[in-house]
C-alpha cells in the first residue's frame, strides 16, 4: 500500500510546484464562477418580475368599474401594482417613461356593447420589451372578459330553460348572483419547495465540477508522461506491482480533484455565500463525482497513444460531457432527446444531487445522483485501470 | 515573404493537431447549434400536465391549456412524476386534473383543478395565463350550473342549453397590442441572436490558445534558431503574429459562412462584418501573442487561455446579450473588445447599419489591436533575446 501513495506524493508536490494543476483546478473555476455570477446573476434569479400596470376607463360604467375592481383585488394579492389615469395619453406617456409595463383600457360604449349584442373590446397596450407583463395583463383582461361573458349566458340559459328569455323580470326574480356562474372552478395552488439551485450556487457548482475533469488529468496524464520521458521502465525495473504504478497515478488523481472541489467548496462559500446544502450529501456527491471523473479520464488516458493526445482528447470530452451536462446552461426540460441525453453526463447528476440537497434537503437526498455517478466511476473506472495495467505490459 | 511563411508553418502546425479540427472548426458549429434549438424560439414556459382520459371535461381542460400559445406544455403520467419536475425546475408548473371533475361540476360543485408552483418560480404569472384557457371552457359549465340551481332542471340539459346558446352571445374581445421598438425584432431569425456572440467568443478563443504553440516554440529552441538565421526579430515577430491572425481570421470567416449557408444567419452588410472580424481577429492575436510572450509554461497558457476568453465573453456580452445588462455592467462590458465587436454586428444587422456606422466600433478595435500588439511584439522581442 506504500508505493502507491509514495508515488502519489510525490507527482502531487510535482504539480503544485508546476502550478497548473492549481490554475485550472482552483483559480479557473473560481474566477469565472466570480464572472458567470456577476453578469448572469440578476438575469438568473426567477420571480424577478414586477408587475405594474395602468387602467384607463373612459366608459365609466357598472361592467368598467367591475374590472377596475378585479384588478383592484389581484393588486391586494400583492401580485401587481395598479395605476389609475383619466386618459389614455397619459397612460400611453407612463408606458414610454417605462413607469408601467402595460395599461387597461376600456373604451366608452363598453357596456352598451354588451348588452345591445354588439362587440365589446377591451384593450390593453403593453411595452414591446415587455412581453410577459403585456401577455399576463391580456390574460387578466381575457379572464375579466370570460366571467362577464359566463354571468350573460348563466342568464341567457335560465331565461331559455324557464321559457320566458333573459327579461328583466327574469333577472329580478333570480335567487342567485349570475356572475357567481364565473366560479365554477378554481385552481388550488399546491407549493412544492425549490429543488433547485441559487445562481450563485449553480455558477459555483458548474464550475467546479467542469474543472474538475481537467484536474484530474493531471494524475492519470502523468503515467503517458513517464512513459514518454522514458522514466516509465525504470519504475517498472523497480519491485512494484504494475496495480502500485496505475494505482498511484489513480490516487494522484482522486487526491487532485478532492483538494481542487474542497477548496471551491468552502472558497465560493466563504467568498460568494454559495449554499451547497447538507454536508454528508455534499461529500457524497463530491467523492462519486471525483471518482467518475477519474474513471473517465483514465479511459481516455488508457486509449490514448501519447500524452498530448490523451490532453487534448480528453478536453474534448470534458467539454462535450460539461456542455451536455448543463454547466454553461440548463439542458432540457422540455422533455425531449436532450433532456434525456444529458444524465448520461456525471456534470448533470452532479448538479442535479446538489438541487435535491437545497433548501434543506436531507443528506440522503443525495444518494440517487450519487449512486448513478459511482456506476459511471465504476464502469470507467474498472475498464480504465485493466487497459493500463495491461499498456504497461507492452 | 518570411513572414508569410512563418504564418503558413503556424497554420498548417494547428490544422495538423486533430482536436484542433475539434475546437476551431466543429464545437463552435455545435454550440450554435445547440443554443439556437434550446432559446432560439424565444423561451416558453413549460407547463407540466396530468390529464386522465375518459372523462370528457377533463379532456377539454387539458386541451385548453395545451392551447395556450405562451406556453409549451408537456404530459405527465403521475403526479409524483410531475410534482418532481416541478420542483426541479424542468418545467415551471404543473396542472393537475382530477378525474372526475365532469361529475363535481354535475353536481354543482366548484371543480378543485391542481396548480402546483414553486415558491421562486413564474407560478403567479402562468396562473393567469392558464387559468384565462380554463375559464373559457368553463363558461357553459358554470352557466349551467347556474341555470340548474335557479330553474331545477337538471345538469345536463342546462349544460346542453348552455352550450346550444353560446356561440350567440356576445363576445367581449380582447386587444392586445405593444409599442415602442423592441430590442430583438421579431424578424430575427432563430440563430441570429447567438452567432454573433458564439463568433467573437470562439475566435478569441483560438487566438488566446494559440499562446500555448508559442510557448512551445520558445521552449524547444525553434525561435530561437530561426533567429540564427538571416531573419530579424521583426521578420519573427510579424510572422509569429500573422500565424495567430490567419488562425482566428480563418475559423472566423468559417463560422460565418456555414452559419449563413446552414442556419441563414443574417450577418448584415459583408464588408462591415468583414471588417469587425478582421480588427477582432487583430485584437485576438495581439492578445494571444502578449500571453505567449509572457507565459513560460504551455499547460499555465491553456488554462488562463480559458479562462480568459471565457470570463472576457461572459463579461463583453457574447454569452448574455449586452441589451439585458444593468447600465453599470454595460459599462464594464465595454471595456471588453467582444462588446465593441457585438456592438458592431448589432449595428449591421438589427438596424440594417452600412460600414460608416460602425465607424466608432472599429475604431475602438483597431485602438486595442494596435495597443496589444506593440505589447506583445516588445515582450517577444524581450523573451527572444534576453540570454537563457
Amino acid at each position: 500500500m506504500g508505493a502507491p501513495r509514495l508515488i502519489a506524493a510525490k507527482d502531487l508536490r510535482l504539480r503544485i510546484r508546476d502550478r497548473s494543476a492549481i490554475i485550472l483546478g482552483l483559480i479557473a473555476p473560481l474566477a469565472l464562477a466570480f464572472i458567470f455570477n456577476l453578469v448572469f446573476g440578476g438575469a438568473f434569479e426567477p420571480g424577478g418580475i414586477d408587475l405594474s400596470y395602468g387602467l384607463v376607463d373612459e366608459d365609466h360604467s357598472d361592467a368598467s368599474v367591475a374590472l377596475g375592481e378585479v384588478l383592484g383585488d389581484v393588486e391586494s394579492q400583492g401580485i401587481l401594482s395598479l395605476e389609475t389615469f383619466q386618459e389614455a395619453g397619459a397612460a400611453e406617456a407612463a408606458l414610454d417613461s417605462n413607469l408601467i409595463d402595460a395599461f387597461f383600457l376600456v373604451p366608452s360604449g363598453f357596456e352598451r356593447q354588451i348588452h345591445t349584442g354588439g362587440e365589446p373590446v377591451i384593450e390593453v397596450v403593453g411595452d414591446v420589451d415587455e412581453q410577459t407583463s403585456t401577455q399576463i395583463a391580456s390574460s387578466i383582461a381575457d379572464q375579466f372578459a370570460t366571467g362577464v361573458e359566463t354571468a350573460n349566458l348563466a342568464v341567457a340559459t335560465t331565461g331559455a330553460l324557464a321559457g320566458g328569455g333573459a327579461s328583466p323580470e327574469l333577472i329580478a326574480s333570480m335567487g342567485g348572483d349570475p356572475s357567481t356562474a364565473a366560479f365554477s372552478y378554481q385552481l388550488v395552488e399546491d407549493a412544492v419547495p425549490t429543488r433547485q439551485l441559487d445562481g450563485t450556487t449553480y455558477f459555483a457548482a458548474a464550475m467546479a465540477v467542469f474543472f474538475l475533469f481537467f484536474t484530474v488529468q493531471f494524475g492519470v496524464l502523468g503515467l503517458l508522461e513517464e512513459e514518454r520521458d522514458g522514466t516509465l521502465p525504470r519504475l517498472l525495473a523497480a519491485p512494484l506491482g504494475r496495480s502500485a504504478v496505475v494505482g498511484g497515478k489513480a490516487l494522484l488523481s482522486f487526491a487532485l480533484g478532492m483538494i481542487s472541489m474542497t477548496v471551491l467548496i468552502v472558497a465560493t462559500q466563504v467568498l460568494m455565500g454559495a449554499q451547497w446544502g447538507a454536508p454528508l450529501g455534499v461529500a457524497l456527491l463530491v467523492v462519486t463525482g471525483v471518482l467518475s471523473a477519474v474513471g473517465i479520464m483514465g479511459l481516455v488516458a488508457a486509449g490514448a497513444k501519447t500524452a498530448e493526445g490523451a490532453g487534448n482528447l480528453g478536453s474534448i470530452i470534458a467539454v462535450i460531457l460539461g456542455m451536455l451536462g448543463g454547466v454553461f446552461f440548463p439542458i432540457g426540460g422540455s422533455g425531449d432527446l436532450l433532456s434525456k441525453l444529458t444524465y448520461l453526463t456525471p456534470h448533470a447528476w452532479f448538479m442535479r444531487g446538489l438541487g435535491d440537497l437545497s433548501n434543506g434537503g436531507q443528506w440522503t437526498a443525495a444518494l440517487p445522483a450519487a449512486g448513478a455517478m459511482l456506476l459511471f466511476a465504476a464502469i470507467t473506472g474498472v475498464a480504465a485501470w485493466l487497459l493500463l495495467r495491461r499498456r504497461l505490459l507492452a | 515573404m518570411k513572414v508569410i511563411a512563418i504564418a503558413g508553418a503556424n497554420l498548417r502546425r494547428m490544422l495538423r493537431e486533430r482536436s484542433n479540427i475539434f475546437f476551431v472548426f466543429i464545437f463552435p458549429i455545435a454550440v450554435i447549434l445547440l443554443i439556437g434549438v434550446q432559446f432560439g424560439g424565444g423561451i416558453d414556459p413549460v407547463v407540466g400536465l396530468l390529464a386522465p382520459e375518459p372523462d370528457g371535461l377533463a379532456v377539454s381542460v387539458a386541451d385548453a391549456v395545451r392551447g395556450v400559445e405562451a406556453i409549451d406544455t408537456r404530459d405527465f403520467e403521475s403526479e409524483d412524476a410531475l410534482v418532481t419536475a416541478v420542483e426541479r425546475g424542468e418545467v415551471q408548473a404543473g396542472v393537475l386534473i382530477p378525474s372526475d371533475i365532469g361529475e363535481v361540476a354535475a353536481r354543482g360543485q366548484i371543480v378543485e383543478i391542481g396548480w402546483v408552483v414553486r415558491p421562486d418560480g413564474l407560478g403567479i404569472q402562468l396562473q393567469s395565463v392558464v387559468g384565462s384557457a380554463i375559464a373559457e371552457v368553463m363558461k357553459p359549465v358554470g352557466a349551467a350550473q347556474f341555470a340548474s340551481e335557479e330553474t331545477g332542471r337538471d345538469f345536463e340539459t342546462a349544460l346542453g342549453q348552455a352550450t346550444a346558446l353560446a356561440p350567440a352571445m356576445s363576445d367581449i374581445s380582447v386587444e392586445t397590442r405593444t409599442v415602442g421598438e423592441a430590442l430583438f425584432p421579431p424578424s430575427m431569425g432563430q440563430f441570429d441572436l447567438g452567432a454573433p456572440q458564439q463568433l467573437v467568443l470562439f475566435t478569441f478563443l483560438t487566438a488566446l490558445a494559440g499562446s500555448a504553440a508559442l510557448i512551445l516554440s520558445r521552449q524547444l529552441g525553434i525561435s530561437q534558431r530561426m533567429l540564427s538565421t538571416p531573419t530579424s526579430t521583426s521578420t519573427i515577430i510579424g510572422g509569429e503574429s500573422a500565424g495567430r491572425f490567419a488562425v482566428a481570421f480563418l475559423q472566423g470567416i468559417y463560422i460565418m459562412g456555414l452559419t449563413w449557408v446552414i442556419f441563414r444567419v443574417n450577418w448584415g452588410d459583408p464588408l462591415g462584418a468583414m471588417l469587425i472580424l478582421l480588427l477582432f481577429s487583430a485584437v485576438g492575436a495581439g492578445a494571444g501573442m502578449l500571453m505567449g510572450a509572457v507565459l513560460e509554461n504551455e499547460q499555465q497558457a491553456a488554462g488562463i487561455g480559458v479562462v480568459v476568453s471565457l470570463g472576457l465573453a461572459a463579461l463583453g456580452g457574447a454569452m448574455l446579450p449586452l441589451e439585458l445588462f444593468s447600465p453599470t455592467m454595460k459599462t464594464v462590458a465595454h471595456a471588453t473588445p467582444h462588446a465593441w465587436a457585438l456592438d458592431g454586428f448589432a449595428e449591421l444587422v438589427r438596424h440594417d447599419g452600412t460600414t460608416l456606422d460602425i465607424l466608432p466600433e472599429l475604431g475602438v478595435l483597431a485602438v486595442y489591436a494596435t495597443i496589444l500588439l506593440v505589447l506583445a511584439a516588445w515582450r517577444l522581442r524581450l523573451a527572444l533575446t534576453r540570454p537563457a
